[in-house]
């Protein structure tokens, strides 16, 4: 049809339009992880149109990431993530700015790899790595968007930064994973694709964000479950 | 009576929800023991929302929500 282009299918949805197409494509997106849930995340936004995405990542692909990590080839193994992951994303969508970071994000270069950043996705598996994600959030308060899997389960939060509760606020400091975490690649894909819609909510400046709701899914119940989540006073996000 | 929902992999072999009389627990320490959940598996544990120590006093219409940790990316 005249007119038509890649984003018509959303453009049409009166909560995107054109205006909010202008919005997305004027927006920068750092993403944390270009792994189970990054996949998904990375692959919703640049096809959504958002305009400059950050990829973050040291890690290099391993043949224990395909059973979910879409990006990648068999033949990608031991090949740096984040580069294959533009590469992937590039042929795509190549109307969009494809940023790449190959090292791990830490408490010293948090705040330099994030900042610019409209709203930052966490993709990543490591506690301290969030830990990091989220305090740096909070210092540029760039609202972010957290998201875990394991096995048949995985979760949504979005944090807007001193106002919404942070994963801080709700987990116990000696929490952590043990060991390699058992991941269906169904269900970072369900996870993966929630986080991206609600960065697309935010950026669009959308209403009902996950702004102190912690969404679950159980994919063995096949159900979603919404908590109340609430800031912890003594949190370092309220310092 | 308290509402204990469990998440996540607390779920296998147990039920959903449960629901304990006050008198069955003083603190989550005390679910946690009934249930025969290792203390040291809980990464999220919420009193009405909020976050709590597991030797923080729970009452009767307190809703416990108790979570492993989830955080695979």
């Amino acid at each position: 049809m005249r007119g038509e282009n890649r984003y018509s299918r959303q453009t049409m949805i009166p909560q995107i339009g054109e205006q909010g197409q202008k919005r997305l494509a004027g927006s920068t997106v750092a993403v944390i992880g270009c792994g189970g849930l990054g996949a998904p995340v990375l692959t919703c936004l640049a096809l959504a149109g958002v305009g400059k995405i950050r990829l973050i990542d040291h890690d290099r692909v391993s043949l224990t990431n395909l059973n979910r990590q879409f990006l990648y080839e068999e033949t990608d193994c031991d090949k740096e993530k984040c580069k294959r992951a533009a590469d992937f994303l590039r042929k795509r969508n190549s109307g969009i700015v494809l940023e790449t970071v190959c090292e791990r994000l830490t408490e010293e270069n948090a705040g330099q790899l994030l900042s610019g950043a409209d709203v930052i996705v966490d993709c990543v598996d490591r506690v301290e790595t969030r830990r990091h994600a989220g305090r740096a959030a909070r210092r540029l308060s760039v609202p972010l968007v957290e998201g875990g899997v394991h096995g048949f389960y995985g979760f949504v939060l979005s944090v807007l930064p001193g106002e919404s509760a942070c994963l801080e606020c709700v987990t116990a400091q000696e929490a952590e994973e043990r060991g390699p975490v058992p991941a269906v690649g169904a269900v970072a894909g369900v996870i993966g694709s929630l986080q991206a819609v609600e960065c697309m909510k935010i950026l669009l400046g959308l209403s009902h964000i996950l702004y102190g709701k912690m969404l679950q899914y159980d994919g063995v119940y096949g159900e979603f479950t919404e908590i109340p989540v609430h800031v912890r006073p003594d949190c370092i996000c309220q310092r | 009576m308290i509402e204990v929902r469990l998440f996540a992999t607390f779920r296998e072999g147990r039920d959903k929800i449960v629901y304990l009389e006050p008198e069955q627990a003083v603190c989550p320490a005390d679910v946690l023991d009934h249930l025969g959940i290792p203390h040291e598996e809980v990464a999220i544990c919420l009193i009405n929302g909020f976050h709590s120590k597991l030797s923080d006093p729970v009452k009767d219409q307190d809703v416990l929500a108790l979570f492993p940790p989830v955080g695979g990316g």
